[in-house]
């Protein structure tokens, strides 16, 4: 009796776990908590993973860390975003990592590329610094941005806040940035005692509205003129410029990045490509203006877009884009009578109505991915069975052998290959109940859910490997590397102080032929595996939308 | 193995030849260790793509990676006496901006516990990165005091938590208390007088507190 209740209460307590991270996620949230945090958040942080929601105590008695570096780790993972807590009854505040977010760290470099085609420099640099501080006020996204961007132009010129504002309002409107849930005001403070931790609300009204804000000013460069630089204490110094109003103007308002929304633009940018790459340019011009059209009003986990009549496309197609109503028309007849069903006919009404069906194309490119990895890894014939299957639904042995013009012993042989890697799976029907080999049915299918789920978690252990081997790259020229570094900054230094070509040469060939190509050598192994690193991730980002839009419908 | 000599194929209660074995064929051994760590594959992997977008990005990580590493939020662990300080090591040590947290939005158990020691020099600093002023409001300032003053019955009800540090605890509260009341006032002041010389009077906050906790705790409060 007393181990059955034991068993319901484990039950419970696997109830409230969100959900189980498995040995690969861990890892990569590990090892990419180690590269941005350091080894104490690591810690702490996968200690929270592991175990799910914990208050303070726990933690500290848990991971034998002392208290204060716990709390400046929770503080870390809290500011960005990657824990969350709440107040529990008799005022225990339990932490708890968000594991999914923590993933997302991998992606950063392509948020930020991606704000730069879209809104330049600016952009780029507004999004890099909340990528990188978790969250901040817009007041101090500007000036530090305007900083920066006055650092990099050349003399006597600065940038404006009143642009950079701009820039920022401007994602703002698109919802690439979002106002963070708010600490809600406490008026009446003085009734009972402040609760142990803030409730953090969501404001849905407010999330991408920019506080009024005259930010006047102009970005300042660090080392404007160096003496006053180096001799006088910082902190004093914006006391003497203008801006030294009291109270920040946006004091508590803090803002993200919002990744859902650049995921969504991401998986637009990828079904327009797959349009691209399957008809033309003209339809896939047509399918971005649709989805365009619906980015912000349709909600980023939706199925389906808002149906569009032909006329509003019509109207809302590129200016110089020169295509007549009639051939719109017949595109969209053609692009919805597409077996890929990327565009589908909702009604007839206002010249013809079309939605864009995301979860299909979510779905057909999560099936292309996975077609090309067996083809990649198998070869082409398994990638002729695979889709054979995939196509067919469910096989028996001897009809796969015959549909695909394969020798009958190569054929198994590749079959039972994607099978033990669990690309394909296996269902039994027995003929009758004792399941008697010879009296059932053994079909071969394609669960791509499933076998999606696979690849994901492939890919993150691919990451994972990725980045020790990189790790273990560098530590082996470790030595080697800090030593060209070394000769860097004395040969910046003496550049500084004017020094003579032949004495920089001289410190130059302080590192040898020999050690030089191994820096080559080096540079190249790890450029390499930073860019495998970024397109895995590409093929994760696709993987997981895929699971996720599957997931959500009812 | 008894599958593979004509006898010992009755150990089957299927046909073998259906998954495609001849008759008389030799059946794989079982394996009994794991997979190589570098297997060969039969297949090359196709080249990464290259272009203005991929380079770009390859760039960033790199820079962000090295970035990170110089934040404030990067904590790196104490380090160990080394027996020879490297020179190198002193020039190549970077120095961080610090990061005052907004402590409105965090739980109030993260707040480091003496952090009253440097309100003076630190209000001062939060001002001037224009980002936390989390002490500088009345309102959270009779907040703060009203909390102190909480404390010292809230923990004791806290049974189960407290034991272990119960007593310890309850001898330093009362000099917390003290302190930061004291750290309080002068804020007080220093708002006041700021603008004429705020420089003698966080001078005098840092020489009161100066003998009776060691530099290390200056450190603490900020991260």
């Amino acid at each position: 009796m007393k181990r059955k209740l034991y068993y319901i209460f484990l039950f419970f307590l696997a109830l409230r776990l969100p959900r189980t991270m498995t040995q690969a996620e861990i890892k990569l949230c590990s090892l990419l908590l180690q590269e941005h945090f350091g080894e104490i958040v690591e810690k702490i942080g996968v200690h929270l993973i592991r175990t799910g929601s914990q208050p303070l105590r726990v933690i500290v008695h848990d991971t034998g860390t002392s208290p204060d570096q716990v709390k400046k780790a929770l503080c870390v993972l809290i500011q960005h975003n990657l824990v969350i807590y709440q107040v529990h009854k008799r005022g225990v505040v339990e932490y708890e990592a968000q594991c999914s977010h923590m993933l997302r760290m991998l992606r950063y470099p392509r948020y930020i590329y991606t704000t730069k085609t879209l809104y330049s420099d600016t952009g780029e640099l507004i999004v890099e610094e909340l990528l990188l501080n978790g969250k901040m006020t817009m007041s101090a996204v500007v000036k530090k941005v305007a900083d920066r961007l006055t650092e990099t132009m050349e003399d006597g010129k600065t940038m404006d806040y009143a642009e950079v504002s701009n820039t920022f309002v401007r994602l703002a409107d698109t919802h690439f940035v979002q106002r963070c849930p708010v600490v809600p005001a406490t008026e009446d403070s003085d009734s009972g005692p402040p609760p142990p931790a803030p409730t953090l609300v969501i404001n849905e009204k407010d999330m991408y509205v920019v506080p009024k804000l005259n930010l006047i000013g102009k970005g300042k460069r660090r080392r404007s003129s160096d003496e006053d630089a180096a001799g006088e204490p910082k902190a004093k110094r914006p006391k003497q410029s203008t801006d030294n109003k009291e109270p920040i103007p946006d004091d508590g308002i803090y803002w993200q990045a919002n990744l859902d929304r650049f995921h969504q633009h991401f998986r637009d940018q990828a079904i327009v490509s797959a349009v691209a790459n399957r008809m033309d340019q003209t339809s896939s011009e047509i399918v971005r203006t649709m989805l365009r059209m619906s980015e912000i009003t349709t909600p980023s986990s939706a199925p389906f877009t808002q149906p569009l009549s032909s006329n509003e496309i019509f109207r809302s197609l590129p200016v110089g884009y020169n295509i007549s109503k009639q051939v719109l028309d017949q595109y969209l007849t053609l692009l919805a009578d597409d077996p890929l069903e990327f565009v589908g006919k909702s009604g007839d009404s206002g010249g013809g109505m079309y939605v864009i069906n995301l979860h299909k194309a979510l779905a057909s490119l999560a099936t292309a991915t996975l077609e090309s990895v067996v083809q990649e890894r198998f070869g082409s014939r398994c990638a002729r069975i695979f889709r054979l299957v995939l196509q067919k639904k469910h096989l028996e042995q001897k009809q796969v052998e015959d549909f695909a013009m394969i020798p009958a012993k190569e054929a198994k042989d590749m079959l039972y290959k994607m099978l033990s890697e669990n690309f394909i799976s296996l269902q039994e029907i027995p003929k009758t109940p004792d399941h008697a080999p010879s009296r059932t049915f053994y079909l071969y299918t394609v669960n791509v859910l499933s076998a999606a789920r696979m690849l994901l978690h492939r890919c993150y252990k691919s990451i994972a490997n990725l980045i020790e081997r990189r790790q273990f790259e560098t530590k082996e020229n470790k030595r080697l590397l800090e030593k060209s570094q070394r000769v860097e900054a004395i040969i910046a230094s003496m550049q500084a102080t004017g020094a003579e070509a032949a004495q920089l040469q001289e410190i130059e060939e302080m590192i040898t032929a020999p050690e030089r190509q191994q820096l080559e050598t080096l540079k190249r192994n790890v450029n390499k595996l930073d860019a495998s690193e970024i397109q895995v991730d590409e093929t994760i980002f696709l993987l997981e939308s895929y699971i996720e839009s599957t997931m959500k419908r009812p | 193995m008894a599958g593979n000599k004509g006898r010992g194929r009755a150990a089957y209660t299927f046909n073998i030849e259906a998954v495609g074995f001849s008759r008389g064929e030799k059946l794989p051994d079982v394996v009994l260790k794991p997979p190589p760590v570098f297997p060969d594959t039969d297949y090359k992997p196709v080249p990464l793509k290259t272009g203005e977008g991929e380079d770009y990005m390859l760039a960033l990580k790199q820079e962000l990676r090295e970035t990170m590493k110089r934040m404030p939020y990067f904590i790196e662990p104490p380090e160990e006496k080394q027996d020879i300080e490297r020179y190198s090591k002193r020039c190549m040590k970077v120095y961080k901006e610090e990061w005052i947290p907004d402590w409105r939005r965090f739980p109030r158990e993260m707040m480091p516990r003496k952090k009253c020691k440097k309100a003076g020099p630190k209000s001062k600093k939060e001002k001037a990165t224009g980002q936390g002023t989390a002490l500088t409001s009345t309102a959270d300032v009779l907040k703060k005091i009203e909390e102190l003053e909480k404390r010292g019955d809230g923990e004791k009800s806290d049974e189960e938590n407290e034991e272990r540090e119960g007593s310890k605890e309850k001898g330093k509260d009362g000099d917390d208390e003290d302190d930061e009341e004291a750290a309080e006032q002068e804020e007080y002041d220093e708002e006041e007088q700021e603008e004429e010389n705020d420089y003698i009077n966080s001078y005098f906050d840092n020489g009161d507190d100066f003998g009776v906790d060691s530099d290390d705790n200056m450190d603490e409060a900020t991260y």
